[in-house]
């Protein structure tokens, strides 16, 4: 089952690619201009540690190596299952009709059926941060690889979280929309910013913490501690999205629609 | 003249009508609003603490911050509906009728922006008191009021602008993009343009960023960076820049519109 589930979102991943490619200019004025938009985001923190060396801690270069994994991880997650910030307008306006009458996973089809091409530029300029940073050799393209999987698993599950609340509270593309923004606004400052019950949240409802600063942690000094810390939360956050999906698909009402997706 | 005033205005009570029904959005960036002054409130301790080497109060930046982020938040993002409307093809409709499309959202916008605004400067007034236990001298901030909304207006009116740039391009979010990044950097969004190096500085100048942010909100900070009576002037020469930008494009695009079906 979860063999074939896989090769359906490889299958989904490859047309949405090729859909992508197929306007090559459009596809081109987004990648360009979200790492545009990025390198012009961080010309404030270019600004500010010109101004002092270390914020608690954290210097430029850290701060590079969270904004790269951010980043890298957040274009990982809308490249490849864009669907999930349409999660709540699927379930609200009975779209899922279409995929409920599929042979496959309706989560994998409802992820995996939209891709932000916009995402694929902040993969690359994720990336480019990261080896900007100065904290990675060569040697360290695995793990800052799998890291970046990992935060993309959490920025994912996070979002099935968020937009799987239409199933009991109908229309809240707003809601979720703000809290997928919060997490992502969280994750982009410097860990020692935030303290007591705020840094707990941050761990646990919003997941910043497994999004950035874990990831970055692990990039920055890997450890066995870290690194089970990270696969387990991701793999923890992976399960309860797919069960909260699981379970809000019980209570999903038809929308009675003729539509199709592709 | 009157009539021209009372036709328009149906337009923004209409649209204020409809922003107290839908209120999720509004709420939705109250929250953001809150957190990200707490968020910064707590970014600008830890500056104080590494001892930033410049004669700032962080207690002045929070509000200067405040004071940033109602006017952004304030104006609404009137791009996507303009987007949508041609995309869609609805703006055919309303080209015939006896009321300047162009002019009408205007209108509804300043609609929007007349019920968001009290909102969130009641939500920065609060936020930045209870982040700092500190209100700036009162006549400051009766400054910053009428500049702040009139620096929303002319914000809201660059919006229109590049919402119509979607009459030759598919999608005008990455336009949109890079224009917010750069708002956030030469407008001095999050921290006073003299923290910035001097070319940022120069190249602002040139730009109607600071005109819009930096200039309004440096009325709560420890130096003013213009007179009330330049930045009228300022924001009156950006207004009529605007106004001719809006009004050229406009002309460019229906002179070139084709439209199919019936």
């Amino acid at each position: 089952m979860a063999a074939k589930s896989l090769a359906f979102a490889r299958a989904l991943i490859a047309t949405n690619l090729k859909a992508a490619l197929a306007l090559r200019g459009a596809f081109v004025i987004q990648v360009v201009f979200m790492l545009l938009n990025n390198g012009t985001f961080f010309v404030f923190w270019w600004a500010l540690m010109h101004q002092v060396s270390a914020l608690r801690g954290w210097r430029l270069g850290d701060i590079q190596l969270l904004f790269g994994v951010v980043a890298a991880g957040f274009g990982l997650a809308v490249t490849v299952a864009g669907g999930v910030r349409h999660l709540g307008r699927f379930i609200e306006e009975g779209d899922l009709d279409t995929l409920l009458t599929q042979p496959r996973s309706v989560l994998v089809y409802a992820l995996g059926v939209r891709s932000q091409p916009s995402g694929f530029g902040d993969l690359l300029s994720g990336m480019l941060f990261i080896a900007w940073s100065g904290q990675v050799s060569w040697r360290m393209v695995p793990i800052v690889l799998a890291v970046i999987l990992a935060s993309a698993l959490v920025f994912v599950a996070s979002g099935i979280v968020f937009f799987s609340l239409a199933f009991w509270l109908g229309r809240v593309e707003t809601l979720a929309r703000q809290l997928w923004e919060l997490l992502i606004t969280f994750s982009l400052y410097p860990e020692p910013l935030f303290g007591g019950m705020l840094r707990l949240a941050l761990f646990t409802i919003l997941p910043a913490g497994f999004v950035g600063y874990l990831p970055a942690r692990v990039v920055h000094a890997p450890s066995l501690l870290h690194v089970s810390l990270l696969a387990v939360g991701a793999g923890t956050y992976l399960a309860l999205a797919v069960l909260v999906f699981d379970r809000g698909l019980r209570r999903y009402a038809s929308g009675s629609r003729f539509s199709t997706f592709g | 003249m009157m009539a021209f005033i009372v036709k328009y205005a149906a337009f923004s009570r209409i649209s204020v009508a409809q922003a107290r029904r839908e209120r999720g959005e509004l709420y939705g960036r109250i929250v953001f609003f809150a957190v990200i002054l707490g968020v910064f409130s707590s970014l600008w301790r830890a500056v104080a603490e590494a001892g930033m080497p410049v004669a700032a109060d962080p207690k002045t930046l929070v509000w200067y911050l405040a004071a940033t982020e109602w006017i952004v938040l304030s104006a609404p993002p009137i791009h996507l509906d303009i987007q949508e409307a041609i995309r869609r093809g609805d703006v055919v409709y309303r080209l015939g009728r006896p009321a300047s499309y162009v002019i009408g959202e205007f209108a509804a916008s300043l609609g929007l922006l007349a019920a968001r605004a009290p909102l969130l400067g009641l939500t920065a007034f609060l936020c930045a008191f209870a982040f700092t236990r500190w209100i700036p001298p009162l006549g400051a901030l009766a400054i910053v009021v009428p500049f702040g909304l009139a620096a929303a207006a002319l914000m809201t009116g660059l919006h229109l602008w590049i919402g119509l740039l979607a009459f030759w391009l598919e999608d005008v979010s990455p336009v949109y993009w890079v224009w917010q990044k750069l708002m956030f950097v030469l407008g001095g969004l999050m921290m006073p343009l003299e923290l910035y190096p001097q070319f940022i500085q120069k190249a602002a100048a040139f730009t109607p960023f600071p005109v819009m942010l930096a200039d309004p909100a440096s009325f709560v900070v420890w130096n003013r960076l213009v007179t009330p009576g330049a930045l009228a002037r300022s924001l009156v020469i950006w207004c009529c820049a605007t106004a001719i930008a809006v009004w050229w494009t406009f002309r460019r695009a229906t002179s070139a519109l084709t439209i199919n079906g019936g």
